[in-house]
């Protein structure tokens, strides 16, 4: 039974792999490329944020959509036709009246291919993680990458696939068994970053002075008038669900405030069709001051510990629905598929 | 023979356009409002000296439809999988082109029929949703108007359906040379995405001759310790590259000189010497020791003068090559005509391919 299922997932399997191994040595030899550009930054103390944001900006952008859309297609192209493919062909009169029960039959199919995408995709992951580790070191916002380091690829794909062996096997043919693993894999996805993620661990808060050496705070003309931003302090790696400021002495309004406070250096900002030059340093200087003076910063984030904690709740969480789809399609197969 | 075409694919194009017919009710609710919103907010926000709250409120609204831009990328190259590779592949696989082609139409005809209808719903759908997406988008464009930054010039108004159709053909395409429904199907996502890739990093920054500005560089002491100011030629234009150059015209560091994001990483010797990345030494100094408080607010001004002396001395320049805004008509139209003269050139070859080279 395995090995007809190698048989059957071979040429597949021969492609994917051939291509991560390519990826492997081309993103090593990169990788190392970055690394050593890392070390020499390190050496001088000269590190910053933005160090690697211009550093093979394209390739970053390719592996970033290449982790995004891997988990869908292997539900699309692996998990879709398991079934359905033999359902539609008529293949499974003869697959499922030899020795080999359909349970077994599909158990067997299930954990060879099912291992075969975890594989592709943790390796893809570790990959990827890897190279992008001394970016990541400088930037400090993993959690901006959440979605394409670590474990959650690897519950991604278990998921995806399981999603696309049910709908394969519900809908019994191959192209709409496709489409619909798409969209229910894009809305599943979509709706846990959205309602669920936030949520898995309580957020903490904190209220904290404002300081130039931890924020961003900036002046900018935009098309609609002059903008002082006082940004997210940079806690570094946390998750900022939220920043506003709070007064310290019942300062109703923090925008009327700033804009008051602020005035000298509002006016010394050019119109939206002017040449922007830098700011006024004495001008800025004050502003800041007063603002730093009458207002704390109240923040609401999950800090950077909890990154690790959230991976595992979010890649579980996909595991178990993949489990649960599993349960389904054994189910059907054994009581539904005549 | 078109209502052949129609009979095989009256599902799909009914699941297709009931979809769309449920994101444009989605649409036309929450569009008006947010227009409405716009208007008495953000409009006159510089009034009311508000801006920067009322804006980052209003980007926070329909998060969720915002998202639809990156469906807009999507869209493309599912209508290429699953409209065009099946196509032929299908009647190939399924060997149903035997009693297909045998018929009194010829099977030239066949496919051109085929082709043109599907091909027509495939760009009816993507012009319809980007038609929508551009719409209901446009109050939050006004805010971030960066038009020609590909997150929104590949999402919104003409190029959507050029992209769709180049998809398509390539799937018919790929259909016709592979004669397998689903291997055609993944050769059309890889390919693709590698040609909009392609197109994106090497041929679209050179659709017209990028414009150059040359400034000199400048040093500023800001929050935090001293940086670069980047100067962009204007806040809408696609900056495509940014070098540093010397007073010999030569590049001493790509994209905002010395450090990414235009930060500079200065090195300050205890005697004061000043030393920058590239390990050029500044005819200036600073007082000895001033290094150790480089953070602090009382040095970072002084710092900040000494790195403008340093780079002004230097003759240290950035050259920014960009692509200006204006231009934002002329490229949709370029990359639109790009895609469908490549879409053309596809049918082509396929429907040579169908006549000449299957059985």
């Amino acid at each position: 039974m395995t090995w007809l299922t190698w048989r059957q997932f071979r040429v597949q399997a021969a492609v994917v792999g051939g291509v991560v191994v390519l990826l492997a040595i081309f993103l090593l030899v990169s990788g190392l490329h970055v690394l050593d550009l890392y070390h020499s930054c390190q050496a001088a103390g000269t590190c910053v944020s933005g160090q690697f944001n211009h550093t093979d900006r394209r390739l970053q952008v390719m592996l970033e959509v290449l982790l995004e859309v891997t988990p869908a297609l292997i539900g699309i192209f692996w998990g879709a036709p398991l079934v359905a493919r033999e359902l539609e062909s008529g293949t499974f009169r003869l697959g499922w009246t030899q020795s080999v029960t359909r349970r077994r039959w599909l158990a067997v199919k299930l954990g060879v291919v099912g291992l075969a995408s975890v594989a592709v995709c943790g390796l893809l992951s570790l990959m990827v993680t890897w190279w992008f580790s001394p970016i990541d070191a400088v930037k400090q916002q993993i959690f901006s990458d959440f979605d394409v380091r670590g474990f959650t690829p690897l519950g991604y794909a278990v998921f995806a696939f399981t999603l696309g062996v049910t709908a394969g096997t519900l809908i019994r043919r191959t192209v709409p068994a496709m489409a619909t693993t798409l969209v229910a894999f894009v809305t599943t996805r979509l709706a846990v970053v959205t309602w669920i993620r936030p949520h898995l661990l309580p957020a903490k808060h904190t209220v904290q002075a404002i300081t130039l050496s931890n924020q961003d705070f900036g002046v900018s003309a935009s098309s609609t008038g002059p903008i002082v931003s006082v940004g997210a302090p940079s806690i570094p790696n946390a998750w900022v669900y939220s920043a506003t400021l709070v007064a310290k002495h019942g300062h109703a309004s923090s925008t009327a405030f700033i804009h008051k406070a602020c005035a000298a250096l509002i006016k010394s900002l050019p119109g939206p069709n002017g040449v922007p030059g830098p700011p006024n340093q004495t001008a800025f200087q004050s502003c800041f001051n007063r603002i730093a003076a009458n207002f704390n910063q109240a923040v609401t984030y999950q800090p950077a510990s909890r990154y690790w904690p959230l991976q595992g709740m979010e890649t579980a969480l996909f595991v178990v629905l993949a489990l649960l789809l599993a349960g389904v399609t054994f189910w059907w197969v054994r009581h539904r598929v005549s | 023979m078109i209502w052949l075409a129609w009979r095989q694919y009256r599902t799909q194009l009914l699941v297709v356009f009931g979809v769309l017919g449920a994101i444009a009710v989605a649409l036309a609710v929450t569009g008006p409002h947010l227009l409405h919103l716009y208007d008495t907010t953000v409009a006159n926000c510089a009034k009311l000296h508000d801006c920067n709250s009322v804006q980052s409120a209003f980007v926070k609204k329909d998060t969720l439809l915002q998202d639809l831009g990156v469906a807009m990328l999507v869209v493309p190259a599912l209508i290429g999988m699953f409209l065009g590779a099946p196509l032929v592949a299908r009647e190939l696989e399924t060997g149903s082109y035997k009693l297909a082609w045998t018929q009194s139409v010829s099977r030239t005809r066949w496919f051109v029929i085929k082709l043109v209808l599907v091909g027509l719903a495939a760009i009816i759908i993507a012009g319809l949703l980007s038609l929508m997406v551009t719409w209901w988008s446009s109050p939050f464009d006004r805010i971030a108007s960066n038009t020609m930054s590909p997150s929104h010039f590949d999402r919104r108004d003409l190029v959507p359906m050029g992209y769709a159709a180049f998809a398509y053909a390539l799937g018919v395409t790929a259909g016709t040379l592979i004669r397998r429904t689903l291997p055609a199907m993944a050769v059309t996502l890889v390919a693709f995405i590698l040609a909009r890739f392609g197109e994106l990093f090497w041929l679209r920054p050179n659709f017209r001759t990028p414009l150059k500005l040359e400034l000199p560089l400048q040093g500023v002491s800001g929050p935090g310790g001293i940086g670069i100011f980047l100067q962009g030629p204007g806040p809408n234009d696609w900056i495509i590259s940014e070098e540093t150059i010397n007073r010999a015209g030569q590049d001493i560091g790509a994209n905002g000189g010395f450090g990414g994001n235009g930060n500079i990483g200065i090195n300050v010797a205890n005697n004061g010497n000043l030393t920058l990345p590239n390990g050029q030494l500044c005819p200036n100094k600073v007082a000895p020791g001033l290094g150790q408080g480089i953070r602090s607010n009382a040095s970072s001004s002084s710092m900040g003068r000494a790195l403008q002396e340093c780079l002004h001395k230097l003759d240290i320049r950035q050259v920014t090559t960009y692509q200006p805004t204006s231009r934002y008509w002329p490229f949709q139209i370029d990359e639109t005509v790009f895609f469908v003269v490549l879409a053309l050139l596809l049918c082509g070859f396929s429907a040579w391919w169908i006549r000449h080279r299957l059985a």
